[in-house]
């Protein structure tokens, strides 16, 4: 099986000031998976959003499962879906 | 937390307030100018028996800070009759954990007023229930036309680039054409709510 290289997105509430939150968590990616991963898409949206998603797959969301991801759970998802 | 006279002295003044803004301040002025305050509402704060000393907790990277806190400042500034000091709300947890929305959300803007003896009056929180619930409505009606925009809930990273850049043109559309209701909203609440609790 071909390695994957996951795309992760992320979608905050900029009127609510979660840049801090996406950088950190946008941070963490970057230095655990380096270019074993794609991408890492901010997106800056409002309503108090806070969204993860790799690969079109929703991993967390604000709104369904309350407050920011554990960076660990985010981590998982992503090493999930990464080849061997 | 109680606020007293010297911890209220500690705040900002709105002025201030805009001063140390490090974004949003165009915005912030663009409201101020775009408020309405109808004759009859500013009577309303004129005829205030007292002053009333209002701490208000904000941030400037908030949306209804930025919406609503010029409200208050011109009605102070037009009225005479409203103190205003800002509070940093991450600088001052102690008294945003003693007015969290619903108990559990720092949610901000809140203005708390205060008689001339520090005696609180009463406060406010975020933004009009009737705002949220018309902005609900207008959305969901975009939703409604624009199938492209898919379930008003699904996460909007999935949208191609330009559909998720059409959606958000419509959502400040909205936010634009409701923010005069809006304006009169708040300055509703607060009229209502000072000309109760003040007489």
């Amino acid at each position: 099986m071909a390695p994957t290289h996951p795309k992760v997105k992320i979608t905050y509430c900029a009127e609510c000031g979660y840049e801090p939150q996406t950088l950190d968590l946008a941070r963490a990616l970057m230095l655990e998976f380096g270019s074993r991963i794609s991408s890492v898409e901010l997106i800056p949206w409002d309503g108090g959003t806070f969204d993860v998603s790799v690969d079109g797959t929703l991993v967390h969301s604000m709104t369904r499962d309350g407050g920011f991801p554990a960076t660990d759970a985010v981590k998982r998802a992503v090493r999930e879906r990464l080849g061997p | 937390m109680t606020i007293d006279r010297s911890r209220f002295a500690q705040g900002l003044t709105y002025e201030g307030f805009k001063e140390q803004m490090t974004r949003n301040r165009d915005r912030f002025e663009e409201n101020e100018g775009r408020v309405a305050i109808a004759p009859a509402d500013l009577a309303a704060f004129r005829a205030l028996p007292a002053a009333i000393h209002v701490a208000v907790l904000a941030e400037d990277w908030c949306g209804d800070v930025i919406a609503n806190l010029p409200v208050l400042g011109r009605l102070a500034k037009e009225s005479g009759k409203l103190d205003v000091r800002v509070f940093l709300r991450d600088q001052n947890d102690d008294i945003m954990q003693s007015y969290l929305n619903q108990g559990k959300y720092k949610s901000i803007p809140v203005f708390i007023f205060f008689d001339e003896a520090f005696k609180e009056l009463g406060h406010w929180i975020e933004r009009p229930a009737s705002v949220t619930d018309l902005r609900a409505r207008r959305r969901a009606a975009v939703y409604a036309a624009h199938p492209e925009f898919g379930a008003a809930d699904a996460p909007v990273d999935q949208l191609p680039e330009d559909v998720r850049g059409r959606l958000q043109a419509e959502i400040q559309k909205v936010r634009d054409e409701t923010t005069p209701f809006a304006n009169g909203e708040v300055v509703r609440e607060l009229r209502e709510l000072l000309t109760r609790v003040a007489a």
